[in-house]
């Protein structure tokens, strides 16, 4: 079976591309012939083609472009899209292209806030509020099946009005090499890595912070991540109280540092909202570590275990259950970083990821053409003998999962 | 109790799985149980076919009929486990090992093809839902039920079955080696005979037959004195093969169980296999019951050399092997199936 994959690759600088870098390896010693498609060259000849979607028009504008020429299996890698599709319609001119895709998500009244964009009458609505209009509907109309991470994007695409097969594939963990911890203490030691902003509940973090920092003087901080434009964190440490040897802060560091800095925390916080349905590779990497984690209950993160990771609820008690949380995790990092570990092994294990991405590719190419002759013959010698009614065997086929 | 014993058959063809299907049947009437055997005919060529055949067993319903109940249905080898009961035990002789194990090496029959592809994983639905039904999974042997959980996460009971009820006994420690064993290429016969072509004194005695004889006997070409085909042989004359020989050699290709082992123990004689054959390595140890060797003509001829040209070692090693095999009895199975 040969299949073409089109996906960003490194050196793109996108979390897509370096999960395609570590799957394709895996994929590779399941299927027989792999073909990762080129931007800007002829697409591949294959019995099925592989599509990866995320929100960002620049890694995948041109994928999008091939999906619509030849439908196939789509990793749909978030739960909107409004960016991506924004970026392929009003970003090439083609504002007609955006109300269109807006009128198939929410109706004529969808259509005319679009007018509302082009007209300059309205904010831009991929950077305000694109979780209420995530526009996959346009996606999802060209896949002939759909990968997802999580139950939540798989309910979102459901919601959207896709009725074709669905495969939920956890998102694979990268192996993980002996990390020594970076020489830096804390009691205990929080970390939140990451670029900083609204989203990531920093505000919440911080208010958190300073409470447990009162309750637990040695606590200590370290932001790893640019700060976003507009966004006064250095203002809110300070009035916060958050600073000196309570505070540790990087705006960049190299990838093996990164690591070592995460394996020296006592507790890994990566809250999330609002979601757009995104798996966070930054997550299983800190479970990967055995690290006691915090993330908000939503999305994707509602659908970790209790015992692995601390959900918190995005509420107006957000900060104070951050910070009991933060207390809670750190008595508790042993167990709670044993269960991380734990559950990254047997549920985002490559091997079975690589087994499930080969078992879909293999019933998209071929699942309809068995499916079809099993049931072409059911009918041909039931209606040999007379029988024109083969529901029943038809419901038999199915739940004994021939067809 | 009123019990219905499940197997495929592949028309004119007799083995392993069939036997021991037809003495479960025997001893559970032996037992006073009311047992019959349902077979249907298999056919798995070409390989859409699969997939009608195990539907045909997911069509027989045999959870209620006119008049009495079964009470329990017992399913073996694939597909014949996909049949519908509230009371449904396996006996897992084995899954339809080429769309696991066997798929992508020479033994497969699935190719690279979409539709082959997408059949492959039709066949693991199945055994999912079928297997997944049953009250309990037991395996003829461990490593069977390793297979299951490799493939399909199920925990299952290793529970061997009794070789078939001849009179096995020992006469003499004659000095050739016996091969007793379908002639098919996964068998592996041909290593024998490449073995006396590479030991000039070795003699052997090929019983059984299969699609492979032709080959086999080609390669036999030349030394058609000290290699004897001797077909399909009768009880009789297979307990007096066994009775004579010096030992039995039998190394298929991860055999699922391997009934001929426990054969030649209980006729007193040592087995030579080889460390890929699978379920015979689960009672021949090296140095205990025979010979454990690498899948290598030299390698077996060295070993048939040391069992000929040590009598005392090879009466040693079969008697260890008897007192395994008579661990093994239908009572233990019966019980284990039942409870």
């Amino acid at each position: 079976m040969k299949v073409a994959y089109y996906s960003p690759m490194p050196p793109d600088r996108s979390g897509i591309a370096d999960y395609s870098a570590l799957l394709l390896p895996a994929l590779r010693e399941r299927v027989a012939d792999v073909v990762v498609a080129q931007p800007g060259k002829k697409a591949p000849d294959a019995d099925v083609a592989l599509y990866h979607v995320g929100n960002e028009p620049v890694f995948h504008g041109w994928i999008v472009d091939a999906l619509e020429k030849r439908p196939g299996v789509v990793v749909l890698h978030e739960a909107v899209l409004h960016h991506l599709v924004a970026g392929l319609t009003i970003g090439r001119g083609n504002g007609r292209g955006y109300l269109d895709a807006m009128e198939r998500d929410s109706g004529v009244a969808g259509r005319l806030l679009g007018l509302g964009v082009l007209d300059n009458l309205l904010p831009l609505l991929w950077e305000t509020q694109p979780e209420r209009y995530p526009l996959t509907g346009t996606i999802l109309d060209l896949a002939e099946g759909l990968i997802v991470h999580s139950s939540y994007v798989a309910r979102k695409a459901r919601e959207a009005g896709y009725a074709g097969p669905l495969w939920k594939i956890p998102h694979p963990a990268w192996p993980i090499e002996p990390v020594e911890p970076a020489a830096v203490t804390g009691e205990p030691l929080i970390g939140c890595f990451g670029y900083l902003n609204m989203n990531k509940r920093i505000p919440a973090l911080l208010e958190a912070f300073a409470m447990l920092l009162e309750r637990r003087p040695g606590a200590r901080l370290l932001l790893v991540g640019a700060a976003a434009e507009r966004f006064d964190l250095d203002r809110r440490l300070e009035r916060l109280g958050i600073r000196g040897e309570s505070l540790i802060r990087h705006d960049y560091v190299p990838e093996d540092q990164l690591w070592s800095l995460m394996a020296a925390c006592d507790v890994l916080v990566n809250l999330r909202s609002p979601t757009m349905g995104e798996t966070s590779g930054s997550v299983i990497r800190g479970l990967s570590l055995g690290k006691a984690m915090l993330v908000s209950d939503v999305g994707w993160f509602s659908e970790i275990p209790d015992n692995v990771a601390l959900k918190i609820p995005v509420d107006r008690h957000e900060s104070a259950t951050i910070a009991g949380a933060l207390e809670l995790a750190a008595d508790h990092a042993a167990t709670l970083g044993a269960s991380a570990q734990h559950y990254v092994r047997s549920e985002h294990d490559l091997r079975h990821v690589a087994d499930a991405y080969a078992a879909a590719l293999e019933m998209a190419a071929g699942g309809d053409a068995v499916a079809d002759q099993v049931l072409w013959r059911i009918s041909e010698a039931a209606s040999e003998v007379g029988l024109e009614d083969t529901s029943e065997l038809f419901r038999q086929a199915r739940g004994a999962g021939l067809v | 109790m009123r019990i219905a014993v499940c197997r495929p058959q592949v028309p004119f063809v007799y083995g392993g799985a069939e036997l021991v299907a037809d003495q479960l049947v025997d001893e559970l009437r032996v037992r006073g149980h009311d047992a019959e055997l349902v077979a249907v005919p298999f056919k798995w060529h070409p390989r859409a076919r699969v997939l009608d055949q195990a539907l045909i067993w997911r069509l027989l319903d045999l959870s209620e009929l006119d008049g009495p109940q079964i009470d329990l249905v017992i399913g073996t080898k694939f597909p014949s486990y996909g049949i519908r009961h509230p009371n449904k035990v396996v006996w897992l002789i084995h899954q339809f090992r080429q769309a696991y194990d066997f798929d992508r090496t020479e033994f497969g029959q699935f190719s690279e093809s979409p539709e082959d592809r997408a059949t492959r994983l039709a066949v693991e639905r199945f055994d999912d839902v079928a297997l997944r039904e049953a009250r309990r999974i037991f395996t003829i042997s461990g490593n069977v039920a390793g297979r299951l959980k490799e493939h399909s996460g199920l925990d299952a009971t290793v529970l061997p079955p009794p070789p078939q009820k001849l009179a096995f006994r020992t006469d003499t420690y004659d000095d050739f080696v016996l091969s007793v064993n379908r002639l098919d290429r996964a068998k592996r016969i041909d290593m024998l005979i490449d073995a006396a072509r590479a030991e000039p004194s070795l003699r052997i005695v090929i019983a059984g037959d299969g699609p492979d004889r032709e080959r086999l006997q080609k390669a036999a070409a030349g030394i058609e004195d000290r290699v004897e085909f001797a077909g399909r042989v009768d009880a009789e004359t297979l307990t007096d093969l066994y009775a004579r020989c010096r030992a039995v050699f039998y190394a298929p290709v991860d055999e699922d169980y391997g009934i001929v082992p426990y054969e030649a123990f209980l006729s007193g004689k040592p087995v030579i296999t080889t460390h890929d054959a699978g379920g015979p390595l689960e009672v021949v140890s090296d140095g205990q019951t025979g010979c454990v060797v690498a899948p290598d003509a030299g390698e077996i001829a060295r070993a048939c050399s040391l069992l000929i040209g040590d009598l005392g070692m090879s009466k040693r090693l079969g008697e260890a092997g008897k007192s395994i095999a008579a661990r093994i009895t239908w009572d233990a199975c019966i019980d284990a199936l039942l409870a």
